[in-house]
């Protein structure tokens, strides 16, 4: 799981209001390769949610968007480093407000909720 | 040769001539060779299988005159060997049936009787075991056999005492959990005060040392046979148990016979002391039984033959039964069966144990509940079970899909919800994708081919609202099974867009053909069947694959095949002449579809607030709508 697709989950546990940012608890880590594409990148960040990104980044990003952080490419290559190669292959998330916690296992995340939970 | 009398009557020389001629046709024909000096062995030509005659047929003619230690019928050949105790009694025989007639149905035939030197057989190819069969001989040696059988106390079992004693029954008794008769199954909630006995501890351990099973098994069912008792052909319930099921024989030989649905008979010789292995087949599809009998026909031992091996046709002797005890160990199983005999695994919706019958049709479900089983055993299981095939049939992205694609803004994001193999992940590299299916095996392949993705529920997707620029939801909403279900599928779908965000759909189509265009799935000469039989009770129907529908809510067949091959496009249904090829082991999956008439999805859709319909099509064989959120 790469935190770009953390940047979009959220828990769906039933009575949870804000099931965002989800607690990132990995206990193994890949960093990939992945070319740079600096267009790429500058086009990602306002999707994001710029909070949630910087609570997973260990590294530390600025709380606020920096201004031209278009042609920052320091920023870029930061910013891409960190949305596109750092993969959490093993560990789990988990729900900010039920606890919950949903594993994480070769990669992928399985967001399934029990009957009682939906 | 024949009497003592010197002058031979013109009867006895007709019987004569005609004897050397049978003599040299056997030789002629089948190699056989026959000797004047009398032998032990005898020749019974006219007396064969391959002219029609029976076993019993022959054997009340022989032994109307002498005793026969064995008799020998090679299937398919007109003559049979017999062998009698001495040279004297082959004599006796020889003169007393030599040119007898013999009734066999309509036909009047003449034996003619002749000495052989050797009783002559082809090497036959043996009746293989079934798959996953294994049988070890001398698991345990007699001292572990009786600690064993003394471990076991009968008059402390629970059972009825006299229904014990009545003899009518095999006597029973379980370890572990209760085996249940009422409905085959483990009351898995309430296991047994004693565990498996001490004394079956280091037999387990050899089969896990000598690598036959892998878990300790937390079941054992005793049964003891006396002669005359058996147990009728079942398979064991698939949900109740593990795979591998291990049965150690004490006492006794007997013979259990397994049948596959398709009429193959397999006995099997159990001797005493020996191991039962089954996996695969011969635990998930074959039956297995013992007859209630008091001999069995088995094979004249000799050391080197193997006594598991009925399907040669060596000399047959008959065995007496004895009282035999088997002890059968099981792991119970706590997860829904998902093996690949559907027909006979409880799991995925067959009926009884008792026979493999085709699956007992699901019903359409009445509530979320029945809806959620329902899903769960004819659409998720499924494409779990199926994944490498199925991905292996999904290579060729559709043109209009892609089109849709293409029309996004780089830098979009695209949740493809419904993702199967990751198709679409790909198709635009401008995009940012990322991908969810219900499915494990088919994420795993997503992840593989180096995409995002994840696994989640349609119907509660774990992405943030208003989080995607567009989504897609390819061939996924016909797979629930109420209206209610399809509808909260398109409002999950609607939720994740942004504002003016686009969704596109995609369903299987009830109408197969669309403006005189037959969609790819449908074969070329059938014709169409509009009609809609909405049905008279609500079981669901399995459809015939690449005709066209008649009914919109069906079960479809998925033929399993190896992954990796080329198959049909559009569904991976099998063409008729793949179906012909396939051998009848392979398993045949059922997904559950509901298929969409015209204009019932734009229906669907207009139903969810704050979102309105801009497209809608037809495209080969489904029906597709695009959305836009206000």
């Amino acid at each position: 799981m790469k935190l770009l697709t953390h940047n979009m989950l959220t828990s769906h546990v039933k009575g949870v209001t804000k099931g965002y940012p989800l607690l990132i608890k990995a206990t193994e880590v890949k960093v990939n390769e992945v070319e740079f594409n600096p267009q790429f990148v500058s086009r990602m960040i306002p999707k994001l949610e710029w909070s949630a990104l910087v609570q997973a980044a260990e590294e530390d990003l600025p709380g606020e968007l920096v201004a031209d952080y278009e042609t920052n490419e320091e920023f870029l290559k930061k910013v891409h480093r960190i949305l596109l190669e750092v993969e959490v292959l093993e560990g789990c998330l988990q729900c900010p407000e039920s606890g919950r916690e949903f594993p994480i296992s070769r990669g992928i995340p399985n967001m399934l909720l029990n009957e009682d939970e939906a | 040769m024949v009497g003592t009398r010197f002058f031979l009557s013109k009867e006895e020389k007709k019987v004569i001539r005609k004897q050397i001629k049978a003599s040299h046709t056997l030789l002629k024909h089948e190699g056989i060779s026959t000797t004047p000096h009398p032998t032990e062995s005898v020749v019974v030509a006219n007396g064969g299988l391959g002219n029609g005659v029976s076993r019993e047929e022959l054997l009340s003619v022989l032994t109307e005159a002498e005793e026969v230690e064995s008799l020998f019928m090679p299937p398919h050949k007109p003559y049979a060997f017999v062998t009698y105790r001495s040279v004297e009694s082959a004599r006796r025989a020889l003169t007393q049936l030599n040119g007898q007639k013999l009734q066999s149905e309509e036909n009047s035939i003449t034996l003619y009787l002749s000495y052989v030197n050797s009783v002559t057989f082809e090497e036959e190819k043996s009746v293989p075991l079934p798959e996953g069969l294994v049988l070890v001989e001398e698991f345990v040696s007699p001292d572990e056999e009786a600690v064993l059988l003394a471990a076991i106390d009968w008059l402390s079992s629970n059972e009825d005492v006299t229904a014990q004693k009545s003899l009518k029954h095999r006597r029973v008794k379980h370890y572990g959990f209760e085996f249940r008769y009422d409905n085959n199954n483990v009351d898995k909630d309430k296991p047994l005060r004693a565990g498996l006995p001490d004394e079956c501890l280091p037999v387990l351990e050899r089969c896990v040392k000598s690598g036959l099973i892998s878990i300790m098994p937390d079941q054992l069912t005793v049964n003891q046979y006396e002669s005359g008792q058996g147990i009728p052909p079942h398979v064991d319930t698939h949900s109740a148990f593990e795979e591998t099921i291990i049965s150690l024989s004490l006492g006794a030989k007997t013979v259990m016979e397994f049948r596959h649905p398709d009429g193959r008979l397999v006995p099997v010789v159990l001797p005493g002391r020996s191991l039962l292995v089954m996996r695969g087949e011969s635990r998930y599809l074959w039956t297995h039984g013992i007859t209630p009998r008091k001999f069995d026909m088995v094979p004249a031992c000799s050391p080197h033959s193997p006594a598991s091996d009925l399907g040669t046709n060596r000399n047959l002797t008959l065995s007496k039964r004895g009282t035999r005890t088997s002890f059968t160990f099981r792991k119970i199983r706590h997860e829904p069966c998902c093996c690949a005999f559907p027909s006979t695994c409880d799991s995925q919706g067959a009926a009884s144990a008792f026979s493999p019958s085709p699956s007992s049709p699901p019903s359409l479900p009445c509530c979320h509940a029945d809806a959620t089983r329902l899903e769960e055993e004819y659409v998720h299981r499924v494409y779990n079970a199926i994944a490498s095939h199925f991905s292996s049939t999904r290579h060729s992205p559709w043109p209009s899909v892609c089109h849709f694609l293409s029309l996004l803004p780089a830098g979009s994001v695209l949740a493809d919800v419904g993702c199967g193999n990751g198709k679409y992940l790909g198709v635009n590299p401008e995009l940012i994708t990322v991908g969810c299916d219900r499915s494990n095996a088919l994420v795993q392949i997503c992840v593989e081919r180096g995409f995002q993705a994840f696994v989640s529920d349609a119907l509660s997707v774990p992405l943030r609202t208003a989080s995607c620029d567009a989504c897609i939801s390819i061939a996924v909403i016909h797979h629930f099974s109420t209206p209610e279900r399809r509808l909260a599928a398109v409002r999950e779908l609607t939720r994740i867009l942004r504002p003016k965000g686009q969704a596109l759909i995609y369903v299987w189509a009830f109408e197969q053909e669309y403006n005189k265009q037959r969609s790819k799935y449908l074969k070329e000469q059938i014709k169409d069947m509009q009609h809609i039989s909405k049905g008279t009770n609500s079981k669901l129907s399995v459809h015939t694959n690449r005709t066209a529908f008649n009914t919109q809510d069906l079960l479809v067949p998925w033929h399993l095949k190896e992954g990796k091959k080329q198959g049909e496009e559009d569904s991976g249904e099998n063409t008729k002449k793949d179906k012909k090829t396939s051998g009848n082991s392979l398993p045949v999956f059922h997904r559950y579809y509901h298929v969409f008439q015209q204009g019932e999805l734009e229906q669907l859709c207009g139903q969810v607030a704050g979102v309105r319909v801009c497209r809608s099509y037809h495209d080969q064989g489904n029906w597709c709508v695009i959305l836009e959120k206000d």
